[in-house]
């Protein structure tokens, strides 16, 4: 066989914290390699160090056999090494075209003919079709995650390295996406896919290397592979099932009817949305991105105001009440984009900590803003989900997309809300934080909450979630039962 | 930290210097006179903290709008407009402490008045506030004028100026030597005040929210819209404050050219200062001195104007080279 990445012993130091020791990884041509691991395994350093975001500080690598040593990315690039971030690096108020060709251009004139006609063939080529005319915001993220493969392959990249590659995407999209990583193999192409869903490692690639805190735990050959395996692998010791639940058929705690909304071209976002989140349960709402999740999230709570419908909260009418009534109500949330909702990233995590509970205690006595209480709540916050930081009165920016998010985790539930709405809670965590968030969630509804969780990772929302419901289009269908293919049918019918 | 001030002021000195040098003025002397005249005796500290109290007060004025992400622009037309107001005030109310109070509460009312209608463009149309205020500058400008030459000319004057304000209702000196302007001390509480509002207030925590992620600040419960138009109205009353306490503590008046561009230097100030608001009173102080050092040098070389101009803005350029370059860095890594 041969190899198209082969890492040898690199060790990587920032400071005196060893982010990978002495880790091998080799990656075989015209393949689909995962390389997973938990948050902060070191997956996304290693990846780093092959595009040239920084030098190891000792191991070398060879590409198609060649020991190289980039100074940069532009040189990773020459090599023929691309890569896709776990944030897009999409400007969307470029059109499509320009976003493709941005930094490679072919010539100093540009003919815009032309450059679209190379554009539209290597998208055929994929199987992709682009209004190359349109601006970029106007991308879906599976959309927009097409752009970025595109990108890669007008660079003329042989090897992609692709950092969470469905992450935004629904089940539909994700399959989609391996199905044209396949054919790029196929082509000769080698891609490496940094994840930690393992249902995409196993039904997609053909090689896993797992890493545990920096180090290399193991390669494996994925048609050995099962979960198990696989998740043991990846903690270190065997994972628990998600605990037995048994709740309750409690009265409504939350009810939606018939709720619509439109957006500002007057669209229906949500087409008379009626369902309801019953004391005491995980309720999950699945469904491809798009499907009016959003919209239904900046409805309950409070910031676009629906055309009609109603939205009562334990009996009381809360569809004209400001977002700042609702939090006192005790409705909690995490919002689906942790940069622009969550956060301000270049506060401390302390402030963070008060962020949407600054006006009441304990972080507030009348007037009067607190800091000693913003401080211990801080702590507390982030000793739930365990998060890494640096010091909490450090900008909460520093902290890696995985730990931010655990840290917006507990401080949603900090407050003991009655409530709680989050989209995607568990974007960027691996399997044991995920399963800590959902068992802290139910001790939550042991003592009388809900949760209504958003999430396009369907797997996750059947193995922890009471009872599921599916957008589509605009409106919502109680599934019948938890069943894969009776949810996923649910999610793209037509009708 | 300090050390960086140091070499702002060395760069700022040796850059200044070369300005001089290609004038044929005297270098080395004209420093030396530049810090005589600031720094030097009791005299010199009695110019630069009358200078420094309205470049303090605009300097908060504008850091407050700023922490809300706003870019008040219009400082100088507030400025004006309170100053001028508290005048005709002054002038009319009773003489005496209830006068004063009257005088400074004309000149708050007219700055946040004066600022209101840029802050609700901004908040509730989107209308950009560098350009509304500016816009607001000018109007200021011709409306006090002309206010000046009619209405509120004081009578059996021939320059454009109003009647001196009732020597019982001034801000008294405190301190004689230097002389220390009551004004500037309501200048340093309302520092106090500030950092107070920012650091252990909700309101002023949602403020700081408002500027940093208004996103994020709207699903935190905060109205963002609410806190933009209310920062603007605040920025322009204490803007406002500054006109009339130059004009109780130092003026007794207001007149046409009245603010020798206080305002614009103290966007600068603002800058200097940072993200604490506790930075804005050395800025203002070290604006203040430049300023009352460049007049004294300009008295005795007969200098031009602009080559204060040239010192005040090196300054900045070098300060906000040295500022910012921390956050390139941060982006960059």
């Amino acid at each position: 066989m041969s190899f198209a990445v082969q890492m040898n012993g690199i060790t990587k130091r920032f400071g005196s914290v060893e982010a990978l020791t002495n880790v091998d990884l080799g990656v075989e041509k015209g393949t689909i390699h995962a390389l997973i691991g938990e948050n902060g395994a070191g997956k996304t350093t290693l990846m780093n160090v092959l595009y040239g975001r920084f030098p190891a500080t000792e191991g070398t690598f060879t590409v198609d056999g060649q020991e190289l040593r980039f100074k940069n990315s532009a040189e990773a690039i020459r090599a023929g090494i691309g890569m896709v971030s776990q944030h897009y690096a999409i400007i969307p108020e470029l059109s499509c075209l320009q976003n493709l060709i941005l930094g490679a251009e072919p010539s100093w004139t540009l003919s815009l003919t032309q450059l679209k006609k190379r554009a539209t063939e290597l998208a055929q080529r994929m199987g992709f079709s682009f209004d190359w005319d349109a601006e970029a915001a106007t991308l879906s993220p599976a959309a927009a995650q097409k752009l970025e493969i595109l990108k890669l392959l007008w660079r003329e990249a042989r090897i992609m390295i692709l950092d969470e590659p469905t992450a935004m995407l629904s089940p539909q999209d994700s399959d989609a996406l391996f199905a044209s990583l396949r054919e790029l193999a196929a082509q000769g192409a080698t891609v490496i896919v940094v994840t930690h869903r393992l249902p995409e490692v196993l039904e997609h690639c053909i090689r896993a290397t797992v890493l545990r805190g920096g180090k290399k735990v193991g390669d494996i050959e994925v048609k050995d592979a099962n979960p198990a395996i696989l998740a043991e692998m990846i903690v270190g010791h065997a994972v628990a099932a998600p605990s037995e639940r048994h709740h309750a058929a409690n009265a409504p705690l939350l009810e939606v009817k018939n709720l619509v909304a439109k957006d500002y071209r007057g669209f229906p976002t949500l087409d008379g949305v009626s369902f309801e989140v019953r004391a005491g349960e995980v309720l999950g709402l699945a469904g491809v991105d798009g499907s009016g999740q959003r919209e239904l999230f900046a409805t309950l709570m409070g910031a676009q105001k629906p055309e009609s419908g109603s939205v009562s909260f334990e009996g009381r009418d809360i569809a004209r009440l400001t977002t700042r009534q609702r939090l006192a109500m005790g409705i909690a949330w995490v919002p689906e984009d942790r940069h622009e909702e969550a956060i301000v990233e270049g506060w401390s995590l302390i402030d963070n900590a008060a962020l949407g509970a600054q006006d009441r205690p304990p972080f507030a006595r009348g007037p009067w803003a607190l800091a000693e209480p913003r401080r211990e709540a801080a702590q507390a916050m982030a000793e739930q989900f365990s998060t890494k930081h640096g010091g909490l009165d450090r900008p909460i920016a520093d902290l890696s997309g995985g730990n931010q998010q655990r840290f917006v985790n507990g401080r949603a539930l900090a407050g003991h809300p009655k409530l709680l709405l989050a989209f995607q809670p568990a974007r960027g965590l691996d399997i044991e934080a995920t399963r800590r968030f959902y068992e802290a969630l139910y001790s939550a509804c042991k003592l009388g909450a809900a949760a209504l969780v958003v999430s396009f990772d369907l797997d996750e929302l059947l193995a922890y979630c009471d009872r599921i419901v599916v957008a589509n289009r605009g409106k919502i269908r109680n599934a019948a039962s938890k069943e894969r293919q009776e949810v996923g049918r649910l999610m793209v019918a037509s009708e | 930290m300090k050390a960086r001030y140091l070499i702002l002021f060395l760069l700022v000195a040796l850059l200044g210097g070369f300005a001089l040098a290609g004038g044929k003025y005297p270098m080395a002397e004209v420093v030396k006179a530049l810090a005589s005249q600031s720094v030097g005796d009791a005299r010199a500290w009695s110019s630069t903290l009358k200078e420094m109290t309205p470049l303090l007060l605009c300097g908060i004025g504008v850091f407050a709008a700023l922490r809300a992400g706003l870019f008040n622009i219009g400082i100088e037309g507030q400025f004006m407009i309170g100053a001028l107001a508290s005048a005709v005030v002054g002038v009319n109310a009773p003489a005496g402490p209830v006068g004063a109070l009257l005088a400074l509460g004309a000149g708050c009312m007219a700055g946040a008045l004066w600022a209101a209608p840029a802050g609700w463009i901004r908040a509730y149309r989107g209308g950009h506030e560098v350009i509304t205020t500016i816009m607001l500058n000018q109007v200021a400008g011709h409306l006090s004028l002309d206010l000046l030459k009619g209405t509120f000319q004081a009578p059996k004057s021939s320059f454009p100026t109003t009647s001196d304000v009732p020597e019982s209702s001034l801000l008294p000196m405190i301190l004689g030597t230097p002389q220390f302007s009551l004004g500037l001390l309501l200048g340093l509480g309302l520092l106090a005040g500030t950092w107070v509002w920012f650091k252990r207030t909700v309101r002023g925590f949602e403020h700081e929210a408002v500027g940093a992620n208004p996103k994020a600040a709207t699903l935190a419960g905060v109205d963002p819209k609410r806190v933009l138009f209310r920062s603007m109205c605040m920025s322009g009353a204490i803007g406002g404050l500054g006109g009339a306490i130059q004009v109780l503590a130092y003026e007794r008046r207001a007149y046409e050219a009245f603010s020798s561009g206080y305002g614009f230097d103290s966007l600068g100030v603002a800058l200097l200062a940072g993200g604490n608001p506790l930075f804005v009173a050395p800025a203002a102080l070290a604006f203040g001195a430049l300023k009352a050092g460049i007049s004294g040098v300009a008295a005795i070389y007969e200098t031009p104007k602009g080559v204060g101009l040239l010192l005040l803005g090196l300054t900045l350029v070098v300060f906000a080279a040295l500022r910012y370059r921390r956050d390139a860095l941060r982006e960059a890594a």
